[in-house]
């Protein structure tokens, strides 16, 4: 029990320390994207972009530090509150989760090839395959 | 809800579209508890403290403590065919029902565009807030909805539902419209709590409506729904005012405000049914990292007669979120139940602990 109430303190202090999040998308995609508009997308509130195309979110592996980050300061959720959210939706016919990547790398590869998507990584991983809309 | 398994198909999706594939998620809440004190209802022979923890599943707990009465295990299969189409199957095993597995829901599914999806088959009746997800106790804060609320006899029906999703500026709309039926053969809760004796409930012609509107911080729902009740105590059909059958109409509006680590859930319904029986439940919460104190108030009163069914509960609690996918809670419930002529379970002190786990 102790040991569990000093592993959530040191999770959580580690991810408020953790580095800074880019989204990307293909570099084709060509749409103004805000940070209201990264949250309805990765919330399943919006399912398309401005231009109307397709718009499926990626997120990353629960643990990864970058994962909190973002469901914290772009979907100012912590994961379990997003789990609960996600949950209401799932078990209720309303709505199905992001499609989950394990690293950066993957993300950044996924998205390299599919103009639907949209992802989140590591500041600095991204590279000239994508395109970096918004930074937090 | 994690779909590790399909994650390499990401790209596969892409380059595929006709390609088809069986989503399995799941939920699971093992949970006990006993009570501390209560009067039981001696006049209609629940002579020992007895707390209902949920009406419409009957979960019961006494003076010894147990793990059947709210403990469930679910398991949601969802196989989507492809442009749009999906088949959603979920069976759910209940402690209160001896763990026999019961497909609770199994719904065909077509999204015809970005808003509209149409689902049919057998699904939750979506009266209250918390309906849809009644059996996912990971997806709220108490140990169950509160239960004075929650007093459906009826809580699945068969049917069509037209859902909508979309959004004006910063806030998003959704709603659904539905229709259908519901021949409980045997009522649980009229069975084994009013009647005592087999009792088969049987609601038609049901036609209802939400919408829901929310934003960064607050979500407001509303809802109405109107049936027609038919009943059979034993085999003898039971007759209102002369006649075998009666409507009633349902109102219901929640609102939830979100201040960040501070929260708000309200909810305020009435049933009109040969008279109103008005329900209402205002819960406070407050998140300290992972820990989630809260306190909550509800109440069911019916407006007609001197002594009409009248109760409420005052609980407090945590929720402990210890996992990424569960959570331990523990919660303390005092009910007050006022009425002789309508008693429930009688006035009671329980305490219940539990963890609820998605998967």
């Amino acid at each position: 029990m102790k040991n569990l109430i000093i592993l959530t303190l040191v999770l959580f202090t580690s991810c408020s320390l953790s580095a800074a999040v880019d989204v990307i998308v293909h570099p084709s995609n060509a749409n103004a994207i805000d940070a209201g508009d990264i949250k309805k997308i990765f919330t399943g509130k919006a399912k398309s972009f401005a231009d109307g195309s397709k718009a499926l979110p990626i997120t990353q592996a629960d643990g990864n530090p970058v994962t909190d980050e973002f469901n914290q300061n772009v979907l100012s959720k912590s994961s379990s509150q997003l789990k609960a959210y996600w949950s209401k939706l799932v078990f209720t016919g309303k709505g199905t989760p992001p499609e989950e990547a394990a690293n950066d790398a993957e993300v950044v590869s996924l998205v390299s090839k599919n103009p639907n998507l949209i992802g989140f990584v590591s500041k600095g991983s991204a590279d000239g395959s994508v395109k970096v809309v918004q930074s937090f | 809800m994690n779909n590790k398994v399909l994650l390499g198909c990401a790209l596969c999706f892409a380059a595929f579209p006709s390609f088809s594939d069986v989503n399995i998620s799941g939920f699971t809440s093992i949970n006990a508890g006993k009570v501390l004190s209560g009067t039981g209802v001696p006049h209609y022979g629940i002579n020992e403290p007895t707390f209902l923890a949920d009406y419409p599943i009957v979960s019961v707990y006494n003076e010894d403590i147990t793990f059947k009465p709210e403990s469930l295990f679910g398991l949601q299969v969802t196989a989507d065919v492809s442009e749009g189409l999906s088949a959603t199957a979920q069976i759910v095993a209940r402690g209160a029902d001896d763990f026999n597995a019961e497909f609770e829901w199994a719904y065909l599914s077509y999204e015809i565009n970005e808003n509209w999806t149409v689902q049919a088959g057998k699904k939750r009746l979506p009266l209250f807030y918390y309906s849809d997800f009644y059996d996912v106790g990971y997806a709220y804060v108490w140990m169950r909805a509160p239960a004075d609320n929650y007093t459906w006899q009826i809580f699945n029906y068969n049917g069509v539902n037209a859902l909508y999703t979309g959004s004006i500026g910063d806030w998003s709309l959704s709603g659904n419209i539905y229709f259908g039926r519901e021949d409980d053969k045997e009522n649980k809760l009229l069975s084994e709590f009013f009647f005592g004796e087999p009792t088969r409930e049987i609601w038609k012609d049901i036609i209802g409506g939400v919408i829901q509107t929310s934003n960064d911080w607050l979500e407001i729902r509303a809802t109405a729904m109107s049936y027609t009740n038919q009943r059979y105590i034993g085999g003898e059909p039971s007759t209102w005012n002369g006649k075998d059958e009666r409507d009633g109409n349902f109102y219901g509006l929640a609102v939830n405000a979100d201040f960040g680590n501070f929260f708000v859930l309200s909810e305020l319904n009435r049933l009109d049914l040969d008279g109103n029986l008005d329900t209402a439940m205002l819960t406070l919460g407050y998140r300290i990292d992972s820990f989630t104190p809260f306190v909550s108030y509800s109440t069911f009163d019916q407006k007609d007669g001197d002594d009409g069914e009248d109760h409420n509960t005052t609980s407090f609690g945590i929720r402990w979120d210890f996992h990424s996918n569960a959570a331990f809670k523990i919660q303390y419930d005092e009910v007050e139940d006022n009425s002789y002529e309508l008693a429930v379970a009688g006035d009671s002190k329980a305490i219940t602990i539990g963890v609820d786990m998605v998967f």
